[in-house]
């Protein structure tokens, strides 16, 4: 399989900027953004789908502990 | 510090006729202050009575301005040095870090033979990725261009040679790396080899990198470490660049390279 061209690659970032903004709108609801989750994974390798997935927890974690919002939970207190 | 050891009244006087001797630096200014002190008739001081008071205000303030500005200037002057010495001791440490010595030897994306040795004489700038790369290697390696065509825009500067060095050699052949390094640059060149090959260059820059899982497609992500290296003309790593660098950042630190460059071979 060839790795996409830089034209996928801008379809698929553009593809999964419009996916993440309808998330931030939406207070992470997917289920408001059916036909935008369609279209990113219609643009990118199922492979890059994962990753991005993962990278929005992650910023979103990111996001979050700068902000000083972050709590251990009481689990992870403990030990 | 060398204030305190003063006597109250000494103290006193210092904070009326000179609040500009505490702005400086304290140690220098003492024989200066002292010297007030003393010229200036005070109870304390009946035994030079009548004879001519010390220098007018004028020029006491010019005095003061003038040591205060020989002061300024040593201070910068020596902040100056300090700053070449830092730079002096990060060369030099980066050059016993012994990053990127020997040699490799590995096919270009036109299919030709590329040894280290054949980038002697050029700047290079070289950057481990992989094609199928979802976000961060694009980026690094726009990043990496726009730094080429910034040095590129200024005349006088020696040229940066890019260098792509893949960390997939299972997937990214020649054509594949031919594909791939158009869109970036026109003298980006692509490197590739044999796993063994890939393998060797990356041990000796410090490179790692682990292919993830494959899935359905047989696709999958290689993981590895993200950095911008800089080689001198000599083939000698010179310098690298995090993730967090911006490009002027970048342009910034090979320009001063390229300033302080004196060749050690010849």
């Amino acid at each position: 399989m060839a790795a996409p061209t830089m034209k996928e690659r801008q379809a698929c970032w553009g593809a999964r900027d419009e996916y993440w903004k309808c998330l931030d709108e939406n207070t992470e609801d997917a289920s408001k953004c059916k036909k935008l989750r369609s279209s990113f994974e219609s643009s990118c390798p199922q492979q890059w789908i994962k990753y991005f997935d993962k990278r929005r927890d992650y910023l979103k974690f990111k996001e979050k502990f700068e902000a000083g919002d972050f709590q251990p939970s009481k689990m992870t207190a403990k030990s | 510090m060398l204030l305190l050891a003063r006597p109250p009244k000494a103290w006193h006087r210092l904070f009326q006729l000179q609040p500009l001797a505490l702005l400086g630096t304290p140690g220098g200014k003492t024989q200066h202050v002292r010297y007030q002190l003393f010229s200036t008739p005070g109870p304390a001081d009946t035994g030079r009575q009548g004879q001519p008071q010390g220098p007018g205000l004028r020029t006491r303030l010019l005095v003061t301005a003038l040591v205060g500005a020989g002061l300024g200037g040593a201070w910068l002057a020596l902040r100056a040095e300090k700053e070449r010495g830092r730079q002096q001791q990060r060369t030099e440490a980066l050059r016993q870090a012994a990053v990127g010595q020997g040699d490799f030897s590995l096919l270009d994306h036109r299919g030709r033979v590329r040894c280290k040795a054949d980038f002697r004489g050029q700047w290079v700038l070289l950057y481990f990725g992989f094609t199928h790369c979802p976000d961060i290697c694009p980026d690094e390696l726009e990043k990496l261009v726009q730094v080429v065509r910034q040095l590129e825009a200024e005349p006088g500067l020696p040229p940066v040679q890019p260098l792509f060095i893949t960390v997939d050699p299972e997937r990214d052949t020649v054509a594949a790396m031919a594909r791939y390094v158009q869109d970036f640059h026109p003298r980006l060149l692509g490197l590739t080899g044999s796993a063994e090959q890939i393998a060797q260059v990356s041990r000796s820059y410090r490179v790692y990198y682990s292919a993830g899982p494959k899935d359905e497609d047989q696709d999958y992500i290689v993981d590895h470490s993200i950095a911008i290296y800089l080689l001198s003309p000599d083939g000698l790593f010179t310098d690298y660049y995090s993730r967090a660098r911006s490009a002027e950042q970048i342009t910034d630190s090979v320009r001063r390279h390229m300033a302080a460059f004196r060749s050690v071979l010849r």
